[in-house]
């Protein structure tokens, strides 16, 4: 430095010099960054971000299977979503127990945590309900799809993320019941005497609890706490009625017609009646009031045996092909609307779905809502409806 | 003895009323599986031509299979001992096969799993877990049917005489023991079998293929097959336990029954 | 039980000429491979119920479960529910089951309905769950083939009277559909153990049939018989996925809370469902205990 200065100061000259070979010096770092070395496998799982579909289908292939669980092929059309993925990916899928619940699925994460073996689910589908518990529990790992911002309810970290939801509905059996009820009112009628029941029972199943809930929500206009209230005191007036059946219904029980009236999410009860051809005739009626929604949710696991196959998973799952698949088992993807915008639904799909109008009163709880509704049902069900 | 012979017709009368009446009703509504067709093997055909029935129904019975050989070694031996020698720890024994009916199954499968499923024994991968479950829900029934058989005939002079002959322990249960309990024998297997079969809270909670969870899941999907497939179950235990208790009988026909007739 | 050889009749056994011998001392080895597998795969496993009935929803230790379960009104009258559906369906089934039992081994009935009822009897014990349930909802339920055929025979419509099978009364009726094959399975080869040289000596004697049944064959299989009530009993008390796929929790049983606390997607308490299971064991206990003692009462007539 020439013109070092007395006071230290640089001069203008020096300066810019320093700020040029400063910059040049950050230029070439920049560039110089696909020649450093490539983020290691344990780096790419770690990051929460989305991976380039090339390495991820790499790396899944070498992993060469995944493991999943509760999925049933004639759920939300799984079928086919599993059929797609092992053939487009050259994948195999080991599928683990189709009739576990989200409970049964998380267990089986805890209690597979210290053995890969085939046991270990890799990806889970749960309720809603469930998510926040088990990520606090550290059951699961993120990640998020390159279709992440389109998904309308998820973890902002990535830890869960909502795939498809459905309404919950009536499933009326036409053999059996002449007036169809076209509201959760109409259940109190004389006419459908010890012919109401609930898909599951509620102090097991989140469907029935939801049942509840929707009930008292076509009365209060809210999912809330009240809700949750004014749907017990539905229900005890529908049991005194002597309308309710406590059999746990089902497609089996509603074509024998112990259950001609059976609230059922609407995704299951169209694929019922696809499965029963007209044998006996159903109608599925979306209620004009208390429409409640339940999403689902997709995760991976925290100590998944194949992590880079369960993230090609979800990839597959959130595509537009993946979407679409859920909405061929009349489930709702969610990230519906972005289709929509888009025009990338088949009208004849569209087509088989009930009417969309009927769906945009479909009220989407929240977690704390849903907790404190699941809890209140659950601990009062006895007391209020049976008068136990 | 001609009057106890009516009520026995009468009384076995209402018995097959009762055990027939929900068969016939399950069958009646297995056969409307086709809109307007009566009778249909709609649904029969379903189950039959469903790969995973095929599977299921092998795998279950192949653990059926496996717990029956277990059980039957842990039991026998065991009941025999406690007749012959140690009739002081017959409560304890007895205690322990009674508990499988006290402890739900679901709780039971629980503590398996967290027990086993980390180091140093992680079991869950292997279906010991299954079989050691299996064998345990058994225990109550294979105990109460040998220990019965083994009532009813004289232990302590069978097995001296055989000793007395010269005869060793081993054939002293195989060749003298066993053939004397082969009634009691037959029906605790049968019973293992049936349960192994039907079984359903652990396979589920356990994750591995039987016929159990394949039943419940139908039931969850499809209306008249599930009908089906229960009567379908139903006639293959009877046919399997049909034919254990044709080979069990050996030659001999029923001549060799508990105790000296 | 006692030891004084000089009053132990029966078994063949010369009183007082036995010996004590060193082997005694190492008898219990034979028990061994039994109790160790009982340990490793029930008694460990069971003991997690204990530990658990004192673990509160959040994971910390608390004595509320097993408060609750000794006050809550609707855990006791679960209790009440199980133990009147097991008193129903082993007492009951243990009857009739005998009965039918009776009428293929001693009855004079012919040999291939003994082989067929028996056989029967071996897939019909274990027919449960939700093929059961599902078979007499098709016969007995509000469209059952039952309900329809009397319907259209006294024109009486059932619904409108507000009969129902969905209570403890038509549970047990589907109980007893594993309840009487489990009598008739235990007591077969029981029944054959009653040799026919007794009741030709009876009947020498000047002996009447019910003097022989009282007197011989009933005190001989008491023991049995008991046992498998208890047997029965403990069935019964166990039983859940026939409850369940019945009437969901509608009947309110003990196994029925137990699998919403556990399993459960909505209640999450596993706490509390140890804590019941804990009673049950408890129960049961307290039953195997007063069936030791019958038991040893009379044991009597068979030394």
């Amino acid at each position: 430095m020439s013109d070092s200065n007395l006071t230290g100061k640089m001069t203008r000259r020096e300066m810019l010099k320093l700020s040029a070979a400063a910059g040049a010096g950050a230029f070439l770092a920049a560039c110089g960054t696909p020649a450093a070395p490539a983020k290691t496998a344990e780096e790419l799982l770690k990051s929460a971000n989305t991976i380039p579909m090339d390495t991820l289908i790499a790396e899944a292939k070498k992993e060469g299977s995944l493991t999943t669980i509760a999925l049933p092929h004639d759920w939300a059309n799984y079928g086919e979503i599993i059929e797609t993925y092992k053939t487009k990916y050259g994948m195999k899928i080991n599928e683990l127990n189709p009739d576990a619940g989200s409970s049964d699925e998380l267990e089986a994460i805890r209690a597979n945590k210290g053995s890969k073996g085939p046991q270990a689910p890799d990806v889970v589908d749960i309720g809603i309900g469930y998510t926040d518990a088990s990520k606090k529990e550290g059951l699961f790992s993120a990640y998020k799809v390159s279709t992440w911002d389109t998904i309308t309810l998820k973890d902002p970290d990535g830890f869960w993320f909502a795939e498809y939801y459905g309404v919950l509905g009536f499933e009326v059996s036409k053999a059996q019941i002449k007036n169809i009820p076209q509201d959760w009112a109409d259940l109190l009628k004389p006419e459908y005497k010890g012919q109401v029941a609930m898909a599951g029972d509620v102090t097991k199943s989140n469907e029935a609890v939801m049942s509840v809930w929707a009930a008292g929500m076509s009365r209060t206009g809210k999912a809330d706490l009240a809700a949750a209230q004014e749907g017990l005191k539905f229900w005890a007036e529908v049991n005194k009625a002597g309308n309710f059946v406590p059999v746990i219904g089902s497609a089996g029980t509603l074509a024998k017609g112990e259950t001609p009236i059976l609230l059922h999410w609407d995704y299951l009860a169209l694929a019922d009646r696809d499965t029963l051809k007209g044998n006996p005739e159903i109608e599925i009626v979306v209620p004009k009031t208390g429409l409640m929604a339940g999403p689902y949710a997709g995760a991976i696991s925290a100590y998944a045996p194949h992590p880079f196959a369960a993230r090609l998973w979800w990839e597959h799952v959130f595509s537009d092909e993946g979407q679409l698949m859920y909405l061929k088992g009349y489930a709702h993807p969610i990230r519906y609307n972005d289709l929509a915008a888009r025009n990338k639904i088949p009208a004849d799909l569209a087509a088989k779905l009930p009417p969309a109008d009927a769906y945009k009163k479909a009220v989407f709880p929240t977690l704390d809502d849903l907790n404190a509704a699941k809890k209140y049902i659950t601990e009062n069900w006895r007391t209020v409806v049976l008068g136990q | 003895m001609k009057k106890v012979n009516i009520w026995a017709w009468i009384i076995l009368a209402i018995g097959m009323i009762y055990f027939f009446l929900p068969l016939v009703a399950t069958l009646d509504f297995s056969l409307r599986a086709e809109k307007d067709v009566y009778p249909s093997l709609a649904a029969y055909r379903f189950v039959f031509g469903d790969p995973a029935f095929y599977q299921n129904f092998g795998s279950s019975l192949l653990w059926s299979l496996l717990t029956i050989v277990v059980s039957l070694l842990l039991i026998v031996p065991t009941t025999y001992w406690v007749h012959y020698r140690l009739p002081n720890w017959r409560p304890a024994v007895e205690f322990v096969t009674l508990m499988p009916f006290v402890v739900p199954a679901v709780v039971l499968t629980f503590g398996m799993i967290r027990l086993y499923c980390c180091d140093p024994l992680p079991l869950v991968s292997s279906p010991i877990l299954l079989i050691a479950g299996y064998t345990i829900l058994s225990f109550p029934y294979m105990f109460r049917a040998v220990d019965a058989g083994l009532r009813a005939i004289d232990v302590r002079t069978l097995t001296e005489a055989a000793q007395s002959l010269g005869a060793g322990w081993p054939t002293i249960l195989f060749q003298v023991i066993f053939p004397n309990l082969r009634v009691a024998l037959l029906s605790g297997v049968f019973l293992t079998f049936a349960i192994v079969v039907g079984e359903f809270t652990f396979a589920s909670l356990l994750n591995w293929p039987a016929f159990g969870p394949y039943m419940e899941f139908l039931g969850a999907q499809r209306a008249y097959e599930p009908a089906a497939l229960a009567l379908v179950s139903f006639a293959l235990s009877w046919g399997s336990i049909g034919i254990i208790q044709y080979v069990g009988q050996g030659r001999g026909g029923e001549a060799n029954l508990a105790g000296a007739r | 039980m006692s030891q004084t050889p000089s009053l132990r009749l029966g078994n063949g056994d010369a009183p007082g000429a036995r010996p004590p011998s060193q082997k005694f001392t190492w008898a219990w080895v034979g028990l061994v491979p039994f109790f160790l597998f009982a340990i490793a795969f029930l008694l460990l496993p069971s003991a997690s119920i204990v530990v658990n009935s004192f673990k509160g929803p959040e994971g910390g230790f608390t004595f509320q479960n097993i408060i609750d379960v000794v006050a809550r009104k609707d855990l006791r009258s679960a209790y009440q529910a199980s133990l009147s559906i097991s008193a129903i369906t082993s007492i009951g089934g243990g009857l009739f089951g005998f009965l039918l039992a009776y009428a293929v081994i001693l009855g004079g009935l012919p040999k291939s309905l003994r082989t067929f009822l028996v056989t029967f009897s071996g897939v019909a014990s274990n027919f449960a769950g939700v093929p059961l349930a599902f078979a007499f909802i098709a016969t007995i339920g509000n469209t059952g083939l039952i309900t329809r055929a009397i319907e259209s025979l006294s024109g009486v419509d059932i619904h409108r009277t507000g009969f129902s099978i969905y209570n403890i009364w038509g549970l047990s009726i589907v109980y007893m559909y594993f309840q009487f094959p489990l009598m008739v399975l235990i007591m077969a080869p029981a029944l054959d153990g009653l040799r026919r040289e007794w009741k030709e000596a009876c009947e020498n004697l000047g002996a009447t049939d019910w003097q022989y049944w009282r007197y011989v064959a009933l005190p001989i299989l008491l023991p049995t018989l008991l046992g498998t009530t208890i047997l029965l009993f403990g069935n019964a008390f166990g039983a859940y996925a026939t409850a369940y796929a019945f009437s969901g929790s509608f009947i309110n049983l003990v196994t029925i809370v137990i699998g919403g606390q556990i399993q459960g997607d909505v209640l999450f308490n596993p706490g509390l469902g140890n804590a019941l299971a804990l009673g049950m064991v408890i129960i049961m206990g307290l039953c195997m205990l007063g069936y030791s003692w019958m038991q040893r009462r009379s044991a009597r007539w068979t030394r």
